[in-house]
């Protein structure tokens, strides 16, 4: 039996319907909602490990909000904020940058979330014998930051304020077993981890998040505090949200987390 | 047509960025950037070991290749199969694989990371097999009775190698010298694993570029610029050095 344009049609709508309920099913719950919004955040590459614990409890607080984190150094991140790159919030491990972009208007205001210090890090077994920051000269090959980048500038000056408690050919000593200035942390802490360099300064939050390297705490009268800022990006097509990250970075619930990946965080 | 718009579409996508570098800095930052602190010893570290690594690719290819090219049997297949890893291979795996091999903690116990030894052996690594590989082609075209000639003439083998064999395939020699050598020249993840970053002793061009766009932008495009007019120098050499060659010997053009 041939079937009419009406069968056909009728075919065709119970056919919709049913392809609509198995879609409708497979996207679950957000299906009630509107669908997620995007925020692009730009972060320094010193918070990927934290902002990775981060993102997963602020997209369940915010079900609206899907986040995409791109990590960079600080620098490398405001020079593309300058080139109009689309993101919406601002993560930079040195106030400079923010400042900076604020100036020109490109981030509404900075807030600082978070601090970091250094400390020097040692391979496991330690080949140099080096206990305290006073033992740094023992190192035969030491790794820091280039002085273009934070962690180098930090570096230079504890070793500076080093030089008025260990003597003033302390820093030079140091100097003198620099065999890499990297450009950025997470290689400093590379080279120790492959057991190529004695020693060398970091972040404390990168060190914690190695189980590959030895911490040794530097003077806290001494030590270099970082301060983490953030901001949203004036030019943003999600301000809204991006306001909201901000909010949560600043809350009770990431300060746990920001403590807990060696960060220091003001009560 | 529409094959037409695709070519024309790549070739933008290829000359507009340099197109766009060589336009991004005025004659006043460049000269700005040239005076940057990380410019000139990346200049000297990049010219003295891009020379050194020429030659050892030079002196150890050019037998390898001489061997790949007379050799018929699976062994030398297998041999040019491994000489043509590292170019497959992502840089910085190879840098990775360097540090496994003569690192500190690595297989032999040696110590060349940080060194500008270490620097060399990167370079001679990524770069080799692109000389090796155009001079066992340029060794395959060599007529073999010409080898034969010159040897019932009572030329030693090294004489027919030299005076014969070498001028044959001199062009794919030059071509082979000069790709591998601004491969060299352009060498940076296998470095910046491998050796380190400190100026002067390990920071060729390319990782003073990677520097200084930390915290210069100027300077890391004028330093770009540099490095790309030297890649037209020799992109120019390689495409006219050959038939100059040729022409000077009465060769056709």
């Amino acid at each position: 039996m041939a079937r009419g344009p009406r069968d056909e049609l009728a075919y065709a709508w119970a056919l919709r319907g049913a392809l609509a309920s198995l879609v409708g099913s497979a996207s679950g719950c957000q299906r009630q909602e509107a669908p997620a919004v995007p925020l692009t955040v730009f972060a320094a590459s010193s918070l990927t490990d934290v902002l990775g614990a981060l993102e997963p409890e602020f997209e369940a607080a915010n079900p609206d909000v899907d986040v995409a984190l791109s990590f960079a150094g600080s620098q490398v991140l405001r020079l593309q904020i300058e080139a109009s790159a689309p993101a919406d919030v601002f993560l930079s491990a040195d106030p400079t940058h923010v400042q900076a972009l604020v100036d020109a208007g490109r981030v509404e205001a900075g807030q600082v979330f978070a601090r970091n210090e250094l400390v020097v890090i040692v391979p496991p077994d330690n080949p140099a014998g080096i206990e305290s920051l006073a033992d740094l000269p023992r190192a035969q090959r030491l790794v820091v930051g280039t002085a273009q980048v934070p962690v180098g500038r930090y570096t230079a000056t504890l070793l500076r304020r080093a030089n008025e408690r260990y003597g003033a050919d302390f820093e030079a000593k140091v100097r003198a077993s620099v065999v890499s200035e990297e450009s950025n942390v997470r290689l400093v802490r590379a080279k120790v981890e492959l057991g190529e360099a004695d020693a060398a300064i970091v972040y404390r939050s990168d060190a914690r998040a190695s189980d590959r390297v030895r911490v040794v705490s530097v003077p806290p009268e001494l030590n270099v505090v970082a301060s983490y800022e953030v901001g949203v990006v004036s030019a943003a097509a999600h301000s809204e949200q991006g306001r909201r990250f901000v909010g949560f970075l600043r809350s009770a619930a990431a300060a746990t987390a920001l403590r807990k990946h060696g960060f220091v965080v003001d009560p | 047509m529409p094959t037409r718009v695709l070519a024309i579409g790549l070739l933008v996508l290829l000359v507009l960025p340099l197109v766009a570098l060589a336009s991004s800095s005025s004659p006043g930052e460049l000269a700005a950037g040239l005076e940057h602190p990380l410019f000139w010893p990346a200049l000297r570290l990049s010219a003295k070991t891009t020379v050194v690594s020429l030659l050892v690719v030079v002196v150890m290819g050019t037998p390898l290749a001489w061997w790949i090219a007379a050799s018929t049997g699976r062994s030398a297949r297998a041999v040019e199969l491994l000489v043509d890893l590292p170019i497959v291979i992502p840089p910085a795996v190879l840098g990775v694989a360097l540090l496994q091999a003569y690192g500190r903690s690595g297989l032999l116990g040696l110590s060349i990371p940080f060194t500008t030894t270490a620097v060399i052996v990167a370079q001679v690594v990524v770069s080799s097999p692109f000389y090796v590989q155009s001079a066992a082609t340029a060794f395959r075209k060599v007529d073999p009775d010409l080898m034969t000639v010159a040897r019932t003439l009572g030329a030693s083998p090294a004489q027919a190698f030299f005076r014969v064999a070498v001028p044959v395939a001199m062009p794919g020699l030059l071509g082979g010298a000069a790709l591998s050598w601004a491969r060299s020249m352009g060498e940076f993840g296998a470095t910046l694993l491998f050796a380190g970053n400190l100026p002067g002793t390990t920071q060729t061009m390319p990782l003073a570029i990677y520097t200084a766009l930390e915290s210069d932008v100027r300077a890391a495009l004028a330093i770009s610029l540099v490095l790309a007019a030297i890649a037209v120098v020799v992109l120019l050499g390689l495409r006219i050095g050959p038939r100059l060659w040729l022409r000077s010997r009465g060769g056709p053009p």
